[in-house]
């Protein structure tokens, strides 16, 4: 009995044994390397945290598909891992830290700014190198030299666009509505500046996040009188039902929304783009036919429509970018070697076209990529084509 | 006046709303004492009924509302009987199952109908312009069948056999019992009658405002502060608080803003529940 004891003792350390040298066999022949995404999956804004995920699995598709990655000669495998951090700083920092115990080295993501300032932290405590959005006015700092940022903030784009929607529609007074965190007033903020600066009189309006019914927000932007009103940074679902409340209380003015897109989510639970009427919003990426072969791709890697928000362009040229300097640093673990391999690449995209680093002005750091954007606009309840706007540069 | 006349329609039309919502959730703390949960998950399964009827098999609203309504009514008979029933005396795993409950509801509807809110709009459009004020068309067919709901809740509760024997099982289940009243029928059915009432309300209130997955968490806080600031399980107290919660969200939010008027109103609660802290209509509760 006993001697059966001992060979089954000494069987079962042979097959760990065994196991355990093909385990590390495996490890040595391939590596992998894991983006971690953060991002809104749920709620209100989800539609921005589906347009990312989407984009980097496409971006990590593109690169297998490739061999775009490889470690000391060998290829390497991208893996997506994503959590959703449900747009709050702690929802985030949760996603984050749940990242960091897997290994994961770098996030693409997060969206907003309260989740940014969750997840910067732990990326700090763990070297983590983000690729990262939140329009937040300390969204980058040169203390975080890992942290960089997909597209620019209302400090890049909100002027053109204001100019351009003073100029079609003549609006002298507006009302910024936003959620009443930082989400929402770093975003309004900045945007409000940009309207004064052209000669627009602005004013700022907030509620709490989670509010379903906005008559009593509605009502009090009414008895303001504005000429124009802008939702700035308001989650699609939100803005949806602001306009459709706003023009229900008999609001005949210019509707704007400069805080991301999601023309159509918004048109679709507002009523449709008769209720939208004068409608402005910022566009991340012009959709040309170059642009669209994205889409084309991303069906023909992932089998499946993209996702329907326009962030998702902005995304891929983000993803491409940090992958690019992952193969040209050549460590899928040393992310100051990737940073300072980011920071030299030119700013290019095969598909969306060349850009700038920018960000030294607004943030002393030059770590936000700056692509050509678009304007998109309804007049008269009919959608127009999106108006081209040249990357901002030179900050 | 003509703000104050605007706000006051929108507080009546968010209390009549809130008060068919916190009916439900404070019959079955009153009759069963379960905290229930899973309320709002009812609410957007509500909401998601009707609006499946009317795009998938093309059935005109009203009748939707009726299915969706019907809907919840049975799940939360199903789920009452079969589930919760055996465990109806431990607070703990009441609170869990119907927590896991709302958790399983929202996130199937994610799964099934992703993320994002769909087009789903009231039949009815137009809006009635006043001196002043505006009160969607909508909202007053809404406001009309939120006060027949409460109505006709009242008159069950309060006029029939079924409502007293409720009462009685409300107020002292053992002598209700040994009476001959029948709590694995009657506890079902309060249950569904609550649940029913959350999906009639979802059904109606989504096309106004937007329908999506996380939409019930608000519902769910709602109508939390509204019972206890009613008095736990007490009905009257349950629609008055309602329509007090209704004026001051209208009134704080349009005088003195969105963020203060939110902590304007919590405020309010806490104040009350300093004054009263069994709520308004609510009976004393035994110490720990």
């Amino acid at each position: 009995m006993s001697t059966t004891r001992r060979n089954l003792l000494l069987s079962g350390i042979a097959v760990g044994a065994a196991l355990a040298s093909s385990n590390v066999s495996v490890m040595a022949a391939g590596q992998e390397l894991t983006l971690g995404v953060v991002g809104v999956l749920s709620g209100p804004a989800a539609q921005w945290g589906l347009a990312l995920r989407g984009a980097v699995e496409l971006v990590a598709a593109e690169a297998n598909r490739d061999g775009l990655i490889k470690v000391d000669g060998a290829p390497c495998k991208v893996n997506v891992v994503a959590i959703d951090s449900k747009y709050t700083a702690e929802g985030a920092a949760a996603a984050a830290n749940t990242l960091a115990g897997q290994g994961v080295k770098f996030i693409i993501g997060p969206i907003g700014s309260p989740e940014l300032t969750g997840v910067k932290p732990i990326a700090k405590r763990n070297s983590m190198l983000v690729m990262g959005n939140g329009y937040a006015k300390d969204a980058l700092s040169p203390q975080l030299p890992l942290v960089f940022h997909m597209g620019p903030g209302p400090s890049g784009w909100a002027e053109p666009i204001i100019k351009i929607a003073k100029q079609k529609f003549g609006m002298k007074s507006v009302v910024l509505v936003a959620p009443n965190d930082q989400g929402g007033t770093d975003i309004a903020s900045v945007d409000a500046d940009a309207y004064k600066r052209t000669g627009i009189t602005a004013s700022e309006e907030y509620y709490q996040r989670g509010t379903t019914n906005f008559a009593p927000i509605v009502t009090r932007i009414m008895n303001a009188k504005p000429d124009a009103v802008d939702l700035a940074s308001s989650p699609p679902g939100d803005a949806g039902i602001i306009v459709k409340q706003l023009r229900q209380a008999g609001f005949e003015g210019p509707i704007g929304r400069l805080g991301g897109p999601g023309y159509t989510e918004i048109s679709r639970v507002a009523g449709g783009d008769e209720v939208l009427k004068d409608f402005y919003w910022y566009e991340p990426v012009l959709i040309d036919e170059k642009v669209q072969l994205i889409a084309d791709e991303y069906k023909k890697l992932l089998g499946a429509e993209r996702p329907e928000n326009n962030l998702f362009f902005q995304w891929v040229s983000a993803a491409r970018m940090v992958t690019k300097a992952i193969a040209k640093a050549g460590t899928i673990s040393d992310t100051a070697k990737v940073a300072e391999a980011l920071r030299s690449l030119p700013v290019e995209d095969p598909n969306i076209g060349p850009g700038h680093w920018i960000g030294q002005d607004f943030f002393g750091i030059n770590q936000e990529l700056s692509f050509p954007f678009g304007v998109g606009l309804v007049e008269k309840g009919k959608l127009q084509p999106t108006i081209r706007v040249e990357a901002a540069g030179g900050k | 006046m003509q703000g104050f006349v605007a706000t006051c329609l929108i507080g009546i039309s968010l209390g009549a709303q809130y008060a068919l919502l916190a009916l439900g959730f404070t019959l079955i703390f009153g009759i069963l004492g379960v905290v229930n949960f899973a309320h709002g998950g009812f609410y957007v399964l509500g909401g998601y009924l009707a609006y499946s009827a009317v795009t998938y098999l093309g059935m005109p609203y009203a009748l939707a509302v009726i299915c969706a309504a019907l809907g919840t009514t049975l799940l939360g008979f199903l789920f009452e009987r079969f589930v919760l029933d055996r465990v109806i005396d431990d607070h703990l795993a009441t609170l869990m199952l119907t927590l896991g409950l709302y958790l399983m509801m929202s996130s199937g509807i994610l799964v099934v109908f992703g993320p994002q809110s769909p087009a789903f709009a009231f039949p009815l459009t137009g809006v009635i312009h006043g001196h002043g004020f505006f009160v969607p068309i909508e909202n007053l067919v809404v406001l009309g069948v939120c006060i027949v709901g409460i109505l006709s809740i009242y008159g069950l509760i309060y006029y029939t056999d079924f409502g007293r024997a409720l009462r009685a099982l409300a107020d002292d289940r053992a002598v209700a019992t040994a009476q001959g009243l029948r709590p694995a029928i009657l506890f079902p059915a309060a249950f569904a009658l609550a649940t029913g009432l959350a999906g009639l309300t979802g059904a109606l209130v989504t096309p106004i405002l937007s329908l999506a997955p996380h939409i019930g968490d608000p519902v769910l806080a709602t109508s939390f502060l509204i019972v206890i600031l009613g008095g736990l399980g007490s009905v009257g107290g349950a629609t008055v608080a309602a329509f007090i919660v209704g004026m001051a969200e209208a009134f704080s939010a349009v005088y003195l803003g969105g963020s203060k008027g939110a902590l304007a109103l919590f405020v309010l609660v806490l104040v009350m529940l300093v004054v009263k802290p069994s709520g308004l209509f609510g009976h004393r509760v035994r110490g720990a």
